[in-house]
């Protein structure tokens, strides 16, 4: 008899737990509700990771937009754990916050998250990831990887019509389960539709956003095809895969010199605006932070202030090149970070 | 004096006194702690850890260790999302689907743990490195069944089990008074006690031990199914990475409830309070908007205090 | 006369309340070998751990050479100049024999190890001992006896002042016995002193000048050698009066059989054992410590593997049973050390008295009547006289020796034995307690059950047992019935030894 009394006792203080939540919900009632008596709002702001720089970058820019807008911060990183973010949103909506920014792991298992957001009322931004189909309402802002990857292609079609030959292309291709992966390889299919006189695509590397897999994939299309000249991988973070593979086949050369395979990139992180300083990288799409931060702030904004906001914000992103580097360096988070 | 903080540490109830301690500190501290919708909150998290935590109470009743309880979860989870999933599952839109992955998931958690109890009790291995290794050999096969990717759309009858607390607190208590009965009022639980204590002893006195290993694992391996019903529903995602970084909360929560590690001393009760100061600490400080890694500190420092006291009073009860 | 070697002074020294050593004061002149003689368990062990540092006595004091000698530890016993040779060796068999001789104190120069001097100097050593070894030679590679050697010019290298040899000769063949005697008389006329430690008592009044016999924890003689008879001396290790009381016995052997063992042999262990044992009896097991009685009784029990021989319980074959279904069968076994595998020391009283009999009060789904578990352990804590100052849920840990001893066998009890195998049933226990256990064993034989009974105490055997088996290196070497109890016949057969003192007794 005794274990079960012990048993009980957590679950009774539990209960005591609520009996004393109920009298400051009474009072706090009014904190719920948002209207501060100072007037600043409370942003909660949940990121799934911090472990790549691009996140980082995104989290900073973010939170310094907050702050310019007087909005108090509240921060939780989940560790790549969707069960810890839902508990960290609800705990954000237990501390009464006005809005929540949140970059979920993926775009299902955010769902019950952004449904407790819709429950208490509070509106909620995905940043970067929109939220797959679903009833329950979120904003989504996300780069428009189609348009940036086929503009990217396209300057590097650029390049390749200048040489004058015809050239042979591969493309590095991420996890096909990703829109944002999806979006990417239709921008870069779209591009080479419209240049079929001068780039044929012998090599489809399947990645699946792992590196080991990317290098031995892009050793293997290279050993079938020598003569590839001109590669495009789908994010960044490969490029470092991709490059040991062309330094093993003894191709990775500067722009201009014999035996330059044309490299584009999608993301614009540090390293390959640094290639992009070094002269050997040609052009890479970059998602432009700082307008995601600007954006996603401006909706949760928004949304508290009851106007409408649509579904799904892009960033048209841009191109950053050898001809513009200079001009755009400031916008490309990549030159930032370090 | 030593003798009050003797009484103090030994008795069963320090955790619970701790936890009421705290949780009034917290009332007052974090903004937000002591209303009805975060005692929902910490009760809603409590419940898958206080799920496995019951298991492992058990296993660690006979000085054994299940490494492998969150890749159990994961597995498991992976399983029965993929009967039900309405994306190509194995039963998608039967009637039965629901019931019969359920039952496949305890299955395959019950043999699971089943296969470290063998390895174990009949090969005589440590527990340490035979669920260190179920735990990455699982692992890997849930990545392998589903090339890393999560499993969503689960119908609404699988998700009943997430998004009613009170399906979920009631499935928990049943665990964890069934878990607490079976330390303290069966036959196997006397024997998994002997076991733990002094197992020449057990030996001499005619206790299978090896029987008493194989169904403590198996246990352990069936309430991590348990748990990964209730997470599975409630974040309507099979994964196989689910609870993946949650480990240490589990074996946590059993030490810091005064179970010890040395076997012999382990009580279901106890193990509900540590749950309990563990989900405390780890809402409060996220009330308090300390980041993640200084709430792991929390945490990690907790647990280090509790680990401290077994050894303390393992050696008071040498003397 | 010149100052002693070594003066002890009222050494007394007690386990867990028991004493083991009482008033033990003696002088040692430099150059006298001492022998030390007594019976398992008199204290000679104790006696030698405290000279050597491992244990600190209670009281008393000693002196090493007019100073005040209270060793620490085994590595200031060393210091101070005993070298302290044990039954077990203690040399690294992975390193050289030089090494082994150096290990503490290399010769060097600078930091670098002198190779040259230390192979000279080894051979030195080696020469003194009489070994014809390379001193590069690894120990693993040497036999027992050379060993035995290496360690004594391991100690003649430390200039030991005092030599102890515990039980040296065990392990040796028969050659190495006359070289490490030839070298051990050397030695004597070297004026080197030695304590010998041995159950071999004409080794010991052949080596020795002066003899030490130890009984109960007490020196009962201190004569020189010539003047003790080794009859004399197995009387006085044995010779007590029946000091302690015995309960009258009420059993009779039945008829029936209850265990019959035949020719149960296990390599190394036990060699074709044989005998019966009937309801009601009480047989004793005698034999000294490693003559294979403890081992004997775990393979009765099925804790440790047979090769051959056959074992029957009521005329049912049970050899090939486990450990809990020979005690489904009615089989009991109150092991050697309850600490080790008798007792839950950390547990209740409760959980340690049902722990073998819980199944029987279990219904078919698994739970335990506790109610009446509950009542019928309680009986039995009255029935063996329990004393528990807190109940049934009072930790065995908190309980005295005799207490433990009460659980254990009120744990075997409960399950109403046809067979209870006993090991050292009282060691470590109060004589009150002891009584107790005598009569309870009794009772237990009035009931039907044959008991089986270790005991290095020969005295304990004889006063409750209907008959003893003497063993000795494995084999069972003599059987005495009752009338026939005679003290000294059974340490002879024990220890081996006819051969020493035949026509003698």
């Amino acid at each position: 008899m005794n274990g079960i009394f012990k048993l009980l006792g957590p679950c009774v203080l539990v209960g005591l737990l609520g009996l004393c939540g109920c009298r400051p919900a009474a009072t706090g009632g009014s904190n719920a509700a948002g209207s501060k008596p100072d007037g600043r709002l409370t942003i909660g702001v949940a990121f799934e990771t911090l472990q790549t720089e691009y996140w980082v970058a995104g989290f900073e820019a973010i939170k310094a937009e907050l702050t310019t807008r007087d909005a108090e911060v509240l921060e939780a990183i989940a560790d790549s754990d969707p069960n810890r973010q839902l508990r960290q949103v609800r705990n954000f909506i237990t501390r009464g916050v006005d809005g929540i920014i949140m970059v979920p792991k993926d775009a299902k298992s955010c769902i019950p998250a952004i449904r407790a957001a819709n429950d208490a009322g509070i509106p909620i931004v995905l940043f970067n990831r929109p939220a797959g189909e679903t009833d329950a309402v979120s904003v989504a802002i996300q780069a428009d990887n189609f348009r940036i990857a086929k503009e990217t292609t396209e300057f590097l079609l650029e390049q390749a019509r200048k040489t004058g030959q015809k050239h042979k292309a591969m493309i590095v291709m991420g996890d096909l389960g990703d829109v944002n992966a999806i979006g990417r390889k239709d921008g870069f299919d779209a591009a080479v539709a419209g240049n079929q006189d001068i780039v044929e695509v012998v090599s489809r590397v399947p990645s699946e956003w792992n590196q080991e897999k990317a290098q031995a994939g892009v050793v293997n299309g290279l050993q079938a095809h020598p003569d590839i000249s001109l590669i495009f991988t789908s994010s960044d973070f490969l490029l470092p895969s991709i490059v040991s593979a062309l330094k093993s086949a003894d191709k990775y050369h500067k722009i201009g010199e014999s035996g330059h395979v044309i490299l584009g990139g999608f993301d614009g992180d540090a390293t390959t605006f640094k290639m992009l300083e070094e002269g050997y990288l040609d052009a890479t799409g970059v998602q432009d932070v700082y307008f995601e931060a600007e954006q996603t702030v401006q909706a949760v904004m928004d949304l508290i202030e009851g106007k409408d906001v649509p579904p799904l914000i892009e960033d048209p992103g841009f191109v950053i090149h050898q001809g513009n580097m200079q001009e755009m360096a400031p916008r490309t988070w990549g030159a930032n970070v370090r | 004096m030593l003798r009050i903080v003797r009484r103090i540490v030994q008795s069963g109830y320090l955790t619970l006194v701790l936890s009421f301690l705290y949780a009034l500190l917290m009332a007052w501290a974090a903004p937000g702690f002591a209303t009805l919708a975060n005692a929902t909150n910490i009760v809603d998290a409590m419940l898958p850890l206080l799920i496995v935590a019951t298991g492992q109470t058990i296993v660690l009743m006979t000085a054994g260790i299940d490494l492998s309880a969150t890749a159990i979860i994961a597995l498991t989870s992976v399983v029965g999302a993929w009967i039900v999933t309405g994306d190509d599952g194995l039963l998608a839109e039967h009637p039965a689907a629901t019931p019969i992955a359920i039952l496949c998931m305890l299955l395959v958690g019950s043999l699971v743990g089943l296969g470290n109890g063998m390895c174990i009790a009949w090969v005589k291995m440590p527990p340490f490195i035979v669920t260190l290794s179920t735990m990455m050999l699982v692992s890997g096969l849930s990545e392998w069944m589903t090339q890393s990717r999560s499993i969503y759309n689960l119908p609404d009858s699988f998700l009943f089990f997430g998004k009613n607390i009170g399906v979920a607190f009631a499935i928990a208590v049943v665990v964890a008074i069934s878990g607490q009965l079976l330390l303290t009022r069966t036959w196997l639980g006397a024997s998994l006690k002997h076991i733990g204590s002094n197992p020449a002893t057990a030996r001499t006195s005619g206790i299978q031990i090896e029987r008493g290993i194989l169904a403590t694992y198996a246990i352990s391996g069936c309430c991590a199914a348990i748990a990964s019903l209730l997470i599975t529903a409630q974040l309507e995602t099979g994964s196989p990475v689910q609870w993946e970084n949650n480990l240490l909360d589990i074996i946590g929560a059993t030490v810091i409830g005064g179970t010890s590690l040395f076997g012999g001393r382990a009580n279901v009760a106890w193990t509900a309070c540590g749950v309990l100061l563990l989900t405390l600490i780890d809402n409060s400080l996220n009330l308090l908007n300390l980041s993640h890694f200084s709430i792991m500190m929390a945490k990690g420092g907790v647990i280090l205090l509790a680990a401290w006291l077994d050894t303390l009073r393992n050696r008071w009860e040498q003397q | 006369m010149n100052q002693p070697l070594l003066r002890l002074r009222d050494i007394g020294k007690s386990f867990f309340g028991n004493p083991v050593l009482q008033n033990i004061s003696f002088e040692m002149q430099a150059g006298q070998t001492i022998g030390l003689v007594g019976e398992n368990g008199a204290g000679k062990s104790t006696l030698m751990n405290i000279l050597g540092g491992v244990l600190a006595p209670d009281s008393g004091d000693m002196e090493l050479f007019g100073n005040t000698y209270c060793p620490d530890s085994p590595r200031a016993s060393a210091r101070a100049g005993i070298a302290f040779i044990h039954q077990e060796l203690n040399l690294f068999p992975n390193l050289s024999v030089a090494e082994n001789l150096f290990l503490s104190h290399f010769p060097k120069k600078l930091a670098w190890i002198n190779r040259s001097e230390l192979h000279k100097r080894s051979q030195e050593l080696l020469a003194r001992v009489g070994l014809d070894i390379s001193p590069g030679t690894k120990v693993q590679s040497l036999s027992a006896g050379q060993r035995q050697l290496v360690e004594i010019a391991k100690a003649l290298g430390e200039e030991a002042r005092l030599i102890i040899l515990d039980e040296p000769t065990t392990s040796l063949t028969d050659h190495e016995v006359r070289k490490l005697f030839r070298l051990l008389r050397e030695l004597q006329s070297q004026q080197v002193s030695m304590i010998y430690i041995s159950h071999a008592l004409g080794d010991v009044k052949e080596l020795c000048d002066r003899i030490l016999v130890l009984r109960d924890g007490q020196v009962v003689a201190d004569k020189m050698a010539a003047d003790l008879q080794i009859p004399d001396m197995i009387r006085l290790m044995v010779g007590r009066q029946l000091d302690r009381l015995f309960p009258e016995s009420k059993s009779q052997p039945g008829e029936s059989i209850v265990l019959e063992a035949n020719r149960i042999s296990q390599p190394g262990v036990v060699h074709e054992i044989s005998f019966q044992l009937r309801a009601g009896e009480v047989l004793g097991l005698a034999g000294l410590m490693g003559s294979g009685r403890t081992e004997l009784a775990r393979i009765l029990f099925g804790l440790e593997p047979m090769a051959e021989g056959e074992l029957r319980l009521l005329g049912e074959p049970v050899q090939r049973l486990s450990v809990s279904q020979r005690i489904n069968k009615g089989m009991a076994m109150l092991t050697e050390s309850r600490r080790v595998d008798g007792l839950c020391t950390q547990d209740s009283a409760l959980a340690n008295l049902t722990m073998v009999v819980a199944k029987k009060f279990t219904s078919r789904l698994g739970w335990i009547r506790r109610r009446s578990l509950h009542s019928s352990a309680s009986q039995m804590a009255e029935a063996v006289r329990l004393n528990l100052a807190e109940g049934m849920n009072q930790a065995v840990c908190t309980l005295s020796g005799g207490n433990q001893q009460k659980v254990v066998l009120g744990k075997w009890l409960l399950n109403k034995p046809k067979l209870l195998i006993l090991d050292e049933p009282t060691r470590g226990i109060d004589v009150g307690a002891k009584f107790e256990i005598y009569a309870l064993i009794d009772q237990l034989a009035c009931e039907g059950a044959g008991i089986l009974v270790i005991s290095s105490e020969i005295d304990e055997l004889m006063g409750i047992c209907d008959r003893i088996l003497v063993m000795s290196q494995g084999e069972l070497k003599d059987e005495l019935q009752s009338r026939e109890f005679n003290r000294e016949r059974i340490l002879k057969s024990a220890l081996h030894a006819d051969a020493i003192w035949e026509g003698d007794v």
